[in-house]
């Protein structure tokens, strides 16, 4: 459990944390939506206490971060995957985190095998890591302590497909026992691909928010029928706004069942009839975060 | 504690070598691939601590971090060579006839000259290498770092002081057994101590300007170079040349390798100490505890 209240981060005129409030709750995986430059980074380093924050307030597991007691067993931090101590190696970096939180150094084994590291490569230096491999070493580091809170930053970047689905599958099994993950992306298909819940974040102000099925529902519909002129038409004469894609079919914004009972109204057949995928969503989130920059520059 | 043993099912196979997944690349350059499918890490048993990790944790943790890495590991073969050398040198040189004082003074100087970089790249790697945020993220009271680096970079100068005394004792005895010098063991409380302080004083404000610069470049300049510059200016400079002697740590220790000191000379080795190792160390800790660490 994480609860953010009307957190700010300002660094001298700009801000870069603006009034943000937002709960990550147990048993789902709560996806932290923005571009680069969003905030997602500073706020998830004031979460864990190591920046201050300029107002409001975060804490975790009911308690500001500084305030839990060997935190290490209490929240997984992956805050950066690239800043581990390059002329370390792999398992090093794990028993220091093991040995500090006092869990035995047979969980550094097991964590080892858990991301899929070879004895080899654990007992390399960080230096000739690629970054795929300090994601995972990042996120064995985040789960020795056996944490209820998981905040990892960026953990897919540098990630294969393959890697991206088996962290899917590793955090929805963390979350379906109980856990509480946020997790933070400037890609959409990655948050979208594991994420129950998703915070869009823009300039510093959380721009939409809720689960991945409401906020798809507010994507619109993708259509396509035996006369997309017609349709056109006929949606236009209901005043639902549609968008004609150059691949074909309508885009329109409005539920499914209002395109549907247009095209009963105008005896037109419908060929397909659906929520808009991630497309939809994709210009959802640009046009978000456009309009939050756009606001950013004017204000 | 001990860690359980999963209890999940778990559908990742493992071939006989233990961790590599199966469908891993076969080269042996490649890196492996992840398992097929994700294995919730199994659960820790017992509670959840309620108490802070112990300071004694803490401190073996920062004295590990000063000797795993290869800069640490360097550093301490780069000192052991250099006293071997010098020690070699003592033992041809005048027919071997020194004094163990003579020897300890050889052990001692490389030691004070490069364990304070030992200290320095404690906390700088923090900032530099970017550590911190996995230091203070699994100990975020961060006075509490602070203090445990310093008692390891003092146990880390303790260990090299007990040490070169250690191989003052088997240079001076083997230069009597072999070359057949006369012994001459004679050694001052008050040079003990200054040779021993001049070691923990030396790490002990590397530390101290760790903290104040969080920059390896900037505190091993600063480090190296102002002594040197104050002594340069002190020749010029009237009044620097009065302060000097209050405050220069080199010209205040030097009383105790002569093996007396004077209420004043107490006073001024006091201040010189205050101005150059506690005062770096309690603004840098103020540093440390207000810092953003990114």
């Amino acid at each position: 459990m994480i609860t953010v209240e009307r957190l700010t981060k300002r660094y001298g005129p700009f801000t870069a944390v603006d009034d943000v409030s937002f709960e990550v709750k147990p048993g789902l995986v709560t996806g932290f939506l923005g571009p680069n430059g969003a905030g997602k980074t500073t706020a998830m380093r004031v979460m864990a206490g190591l920046t201050p924050a300029s107002s409001g307030r975060a804490t975790v597991l009911g308690k500001p971060y500084a305030a839990l007691p060997n935190p290490g067993r209490h929240v997984g931090l992956l805050l950066d995957a690239s800043a581990q101590h390059a002329g370390r190696t792999g398992r090093e970096v794990l028993t220091l985190g093991a040995i500090l939180m006092g869990v035995g150094r047979g969980r550094v084994d097991e964590m080892v095998e858990l991301v899929g590291l070879t004895e080899k490569e654990a007992n390399r230096r960080v230096r000739n890591y690629s970054l795929g491999m300090r994601q995972r070493l990042g996120i064995a580091h985040a789960l020795l302590g056996d944490p209820e809170v998981l905040i990892l930053d960026e953990p897919a970047n540098g990630l294969d497909p393959a890697g991206i689905r088996w962290m899917r599958d590793l955090l929805r099994g963390y979350a379906d026992r109980g856990g509480t993950v946020l997790l933070s992306s400037h890609l959409l298909n990655e948050i979208e691909r594991v994420a129950d819940e998703i915070i869009v974040i823009g300039h510093g102000r959380i721009v939409a928010q809720g689960t991945k099925e409401e906020l798809l529902a507010g994507a619109g519909t993708f259509t396509r029928s035996t006369d997309d002129d017609a349709l056109a038409a006929a949606l236009a004469s209901e005043s639902v706004v549609a968008q004609r894609p150059p691949t074909g079919g309508l885009q329109v914004e409005a539920e499914p069942i209002v395109v549907g009972r247009v095209a009963v109204a105008h005896q037109i057949v419908l060929t397909e009839l659906r929520g808009a995928d991630s497309r939809g969503l994709e210009e959802m989130f640009l046009d978000l975060t456009a309009d939050s920059a756009r606001e950013g520059v004017a204000a | 504690m001990t860690a359980q043993t999963s209890t999940t099912d778990t559908t990742t196979t493992t071939t006989a070598q233990g961790a590599r997944p199966a469908g891993a690349p076969a080269s042996k350059n490649a890196e492996s691939a992840l398992p097929t499918h994700a294995k919730v890490p199994s659960r820790i048993t017992g509670p959840r601590p309620t108490a802070g990790v112990p300071f004694a944790r803490l401190t073996h943790v920062e004295l590990r971090k000063m000797l795993d890495t290869r800069a640490g590991r360097w550093l301490l073969i780069g000192i052991g060579a250099i006293i071997a050398i010098a020690l070699t040198i003592m033992f041809f040189n005048d027919g071997g006839q020194h004094a163990f004082v003579e020897y300890l003074q050889a052990t001692t100087m490389p030691m004070a000259l490069v364990l304070p970089v030992v200290g320095i790249l404690a906390v700088t790697s923090e900032w530099s290498q970017r550590t911190g945020l996995v230091t203070f993220g699994l100990e975020p009271r961060r006075i509490r770092v602070a203090w445990a680096k310093t008692v390891a970079a003092l146990l880390v100068g303790a260990c090299a002081f007990a040490l070169s005394l250690v191989l003052a004792a088997l240079a001076h005895q083997s230069a009597i057994t072999v070359r057949g010098v006369t012994g001459d063991w004679s050694v001052d409380a008050l040079v003990l101590l200054g040779a021993g302080g001049y070691v923990l004083l030396g790490i002990a404000q590397g530390v101290g300007f760790g903290m104040l610069f969080k920059n390896t470049p900037a505190a091993v300049v600063v480090f190296f170079v102002l002594p040197t510059a104050w002594s340069i200016l002190g020749s010029m400079v009237s009044w620097l040349r009065d302060a000097a002697v209050w405050l220069d740590l080199n010209q205040t220790m030097n009383p105790l390798f002569q093996g007396s000191l004077t209420g004043e000379q107490w006073a001024h080795l006091a201040a010189s100490v205050t101005l150059w190792v506690l005062a770096p160390l309690a603004v840098g800790i103020w540093r440390l505890t207000r810092a953003e660490v990114k």
